[in-house]
């Protein structure tokens, strides 16, 4: 289980001031679970990632995972990025291998560790080739093989569509379903679409602004497995107009039209 | 397709361009103006002479000695400075004010110092060819790990990664390219100081062998030595900018790194 205890988060400013990016966060995401966070722009949701991460220290509070108070990163977690940030000096093999190079592998270890992983998303015939050549979905691709092939317990992704085109977008929401299916591992997923949120996700936690907090955390009611049909569903409507409705309020423009 | 007929049309411009000069050359030559000018069949005989001559292949292979003794050393610690320069705040503050000084100065008039320091011999050739090399090394590595991706280094980190990884496996492959520009620089100034410094003693290499022409008015042999050196400098510009292509695969799209820096 993941604690998120009263964390909150100050950045300092050019000014010399202090801003607060966080305050008072507290919620918890159970094992095996798929979490997404959904938020306004800027209302800190990478940073709250990247706590859990271990890459950014709360200024106040504590995250717990399992019992035990997170100081830095650990075996346990692997993160997907927005940006996907692969090498653009290291073929396909060395890429998806590099997260266990980093954890003490050979080079050439981490490769052949690396290429079940490669074959699980589907990128089997692209082990030689550079980040450049391919697609952005299948660069994306690759960046959740490299998160995958570490094991790890909890799978960390920041908005790892958000890249995407629509199409690429819904592809690989399926595929991440199917392999979730699988892997059965914890996921926080940071998104901006409601529509992602809810095809995704067990639960969803709507975050409020200035500074960034907790507004609620809604249950997903969808079954599982599930498919393209759920999008259509009144459970699955009711769901995303209601977040929509959560977030408008945030953003202040009531007359804006919903995305998506 | 089209591209390609242009680049040909270039190319022969350039070809016709340099048959004209030669031709010019020739005939201002032939007017015997001035001894410093012979015309080009006179240096080319001298290159047919001198090319093959014992007394230049045991300057060439003087100075090759050199080069090969200094070079690499510069090279290998410049990277290692540039490395740690760009990548640590306070290395940088403390040693950017003493590198910036010399690639300012004119290394020209330390020759002498050099001198004075490591008497008449190779040692001053070599710290020549040292001090023409190794800063402009440095500053292009400290460059070349400035333009390091910041979200490569988080990512590194999240999956564990110490700082013995990311130097090696992230800040060093994003120094490279301009790495590879910084050598490519080194190894043109590197012939150019050690015929200076050779220059200098007058009896060694091929820049004693310049000297000694220069000295006897034997003017054709002369441009002959010269013309070798200067062909020598672009091949071996050349050779590095190929080493550069096959040790950066993923480069090869784009065009090649220009140089943060050239130095005076
Ligand atoms: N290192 C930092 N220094 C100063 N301010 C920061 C830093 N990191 C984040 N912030 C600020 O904290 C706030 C939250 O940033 P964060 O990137 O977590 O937001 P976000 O919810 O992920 O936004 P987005 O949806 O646009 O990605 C922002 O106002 C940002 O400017
Ligand atoms: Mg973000």
């Amino acid at each position: 289980m993941i604690e998120i205890r009263e964390i909150g988060r100050q950045f300092n400013t050019r000014d010399g001031g202090t801003f607060e990016a966080l305050k008072d966060v507290s919620f918890s995401v159970k094992d095996k679970e798929f979490f997404s966070i959904i938020g306004p722009s800027g209302c800190g949701k990478t940073t709250l990632l990247k706590m859990v991460a271990g890459l950014v220290r709360p200024t106040s509070g504590q995250i717990v995972i399992d019992g035990s108070p997170v100081s830095g990163p650990g075996n346990d977690r692997a993160m997907v990025f927005q940006h996907f940030v692969l090498l653009p000096w290291a073929d396909i093999l060395t890429n998806v291998g590099f997260g266990l190079e980093m954890r003490g592998l050979s080079r050439r270890e981490s490769r052949e560790a690396a290429r079940p992983f490669l074959d699980r998303v589907g990128l089997t015939g692209f082990a030689e080739h550079y980040p450049h050549e391919l697609s952005g979905g299948m660069q994306q691709r690759v960046g959740l093989a490299r998160a995958l092939a570490v094991s790890p317990d909890i799978l960390l992704m920041d908005e790892p569509f958000g890249a995407l085109d629509a199409q690429t977008r819904q592809l690989m929401q399926e595929d991440l379903m199917r392999i979730w299916d699988v892997e059965q591992k914890t996921v926080i997923f940071v998104t901006h679409s409601m529509d992602e949120a809810a095809y995704l996700s067990d639960r969803v936690l709507v975050m409020d602004t200035h500074p960034g907090k907790v507004r609620e955390v809604l249950d997903v009611p969808l079954p599982r497995p599930r498919d393209e049909a759920v999008r259509t569903t009144p459970v699955f409507n009711e769901l995303t107009s209601h977040m929509w409705h959560e977030l408008r309020g945030m953003i202040g423009d009531p007359t804006a039209p919903a995305p998506e | 397709m089209r591209n390609m007929t242009r680049q040909n049309r270039n190319r022969l411009l350039s070809v016709i361009g340099l048959l004209a000069g030669l031709v010019l050359w020739e005939v201002i030559g032939r007017l015997e103006l001035s001894p410093a000018f012979p015309p080009f069949s006179a240096v080319l005989a001298a290159v047919v002479e001198v090319w093959s001559s014992p007394r230049f292949l045991e300057a060439l292979k003087e100075s090759l000695i050199s080069i090969a003794i200094a070079l690499p050393p510069s090279i290998v610690l410049g990277v290692a400075i540039g490395l740690l320069i760009g990548r640590y705040r306070r290395v940088e503050w403390a040693l950017d004010p003493l590198i910036n000084t010399f690639l300012s100065l004119p290394l020209v008039a330390l020759i002498p110092v050099l001198f004075l320091i490591f008497g008449l011999g190779r040692g001053s050739i070599l710290a020549t060819i040292v001090i023409y090399t190794f800063f402009i090394v440095v500053v292009n590595t400290a460059a070349g790990v400035k333009t390091t991706d910041p979200e490569i280094v988080e990512m590194a980190r999240s999956f564990g990664a110490g700082e013995a990884h990311v130097m090696n496996r992230v800040i060093l492959p994003s120094a490279l390219p301009l790495t590879f520009a910084g050598i490519r620089i080194a190894t043109g100034r590197a012939i150019r100081a050690v015929i200076i410094a050779e220059q200098v003693i007058g009896l060694i290499g091929l820049g004693g062998l310049v000297q000694r022409l220069g000295g006897a008015f034997a003017v054709e042999q002369l441009y002959a030595v010269v013309l070798f050196v200067g062909l020598f400098g672009l091949v071996s510009m050349e050779a590095v900018a190929i080493a550069e292509r096959k040790a950066l695969p993923w480069i090869i799209a784009q065009e090649e790194t220009e140089p943060a820096f050239q130095g005076a």
